[in-house]
């Protein structure tokens, strides 16, 4: 359960910052009001998360989704750079995250 | 150091005050300043975006952020030490500051889009 709510948090912090970037753009109060309802849900996952991981745990692995998972929407949606750097370094971030997963 | 990149540092501070909040607060009082730390953190990051280029400080704040919390647990709140926990992280650390440096290294004409 609680990795199920920090993969949660980890996909909302996603939408949070992907609507930082929106709202650089068009200055709309609509992406402002997801923004915070966005990082509002993250945080509520990663307390949730929090009760039963250790900490830095829990806070590595949400950074490390937020960044591969930003990256990999980039990628998708946005046609952002496919660098072979670029997806190795996405892997070393899941492939500890599961690591972290087998030893916590 | 620049004055921008203390705000980076300080908002790293408050990165990790408000990581321990979330897991450790119990009263409404813990619950305020760990919101008022998270303001604080996203405020000064995102003040210090705006002269520095973002994916470097993302980086740097990430990596304090994450260094700062596995410590404050091993050192405040008795999670014990384990050397592949450390050794993961690490790993996962230099994921996330290598993509965020070679994100920021790419020319600029995309940012249009």
């Amino acid at each position: 359960m609680a990795w199920i709510s920090l993969i949660l948090a980890g996909i909302c912090e996603m939408i949070g910052v992907g609507m930082i970037n929106k709202w650089h753009h068009d200055r709309n109060w609509g992406s402002l009001l997801f923004l915070i309802l966005g990082f509002g849900a993250s945080f509520f996952f990663l307390s949730i998360a929090m009760e039963t991981l250790p900490m830095g745990t829990a806070y590595a692995i949400w950074t490390g989704i937020g960044a591969s998972g930003g990256a990999i929407l980039g990628m998708l949606i946005y046609g952002e750079s496919k660098d072979w750097k670029r997806i190795l370094f996405i892997f070393m971030i899941l492939g500890a995250a599961v690591g972290l997963k087998l030893v916590s | 150091m620049s004055k921008e990149w203390i705000k980076v540092f300080i908002a790293a501070v408050f990165e990790v005050l408000w990581v321990i909040g979330l897991k450790h607060s119990d009263s409404l009082l813990d619950w305020a300043g760990t919101i008022v730390a998270i303001v604080i953190s996203f405020y000064g990051l995102i003040m210090a975006g705006r002269k520095l280029p973002v994916g470097t400080v993302y980086a740097v704040f990430v990596g304090l952020g994450t260094a700062g919390t596995v410590f404050s647990e091993v050192l405040f709140f008795g999670e014990p030490f384990k050397a592949e926990k450390i050794f993961l992280v690490l790993v996962l650390l230099a994921g996330v500051i290598g993509l965020k440096l070679v994100t920021d290294e790419e020319p600029k004409k995309g940012d249009e889009s």
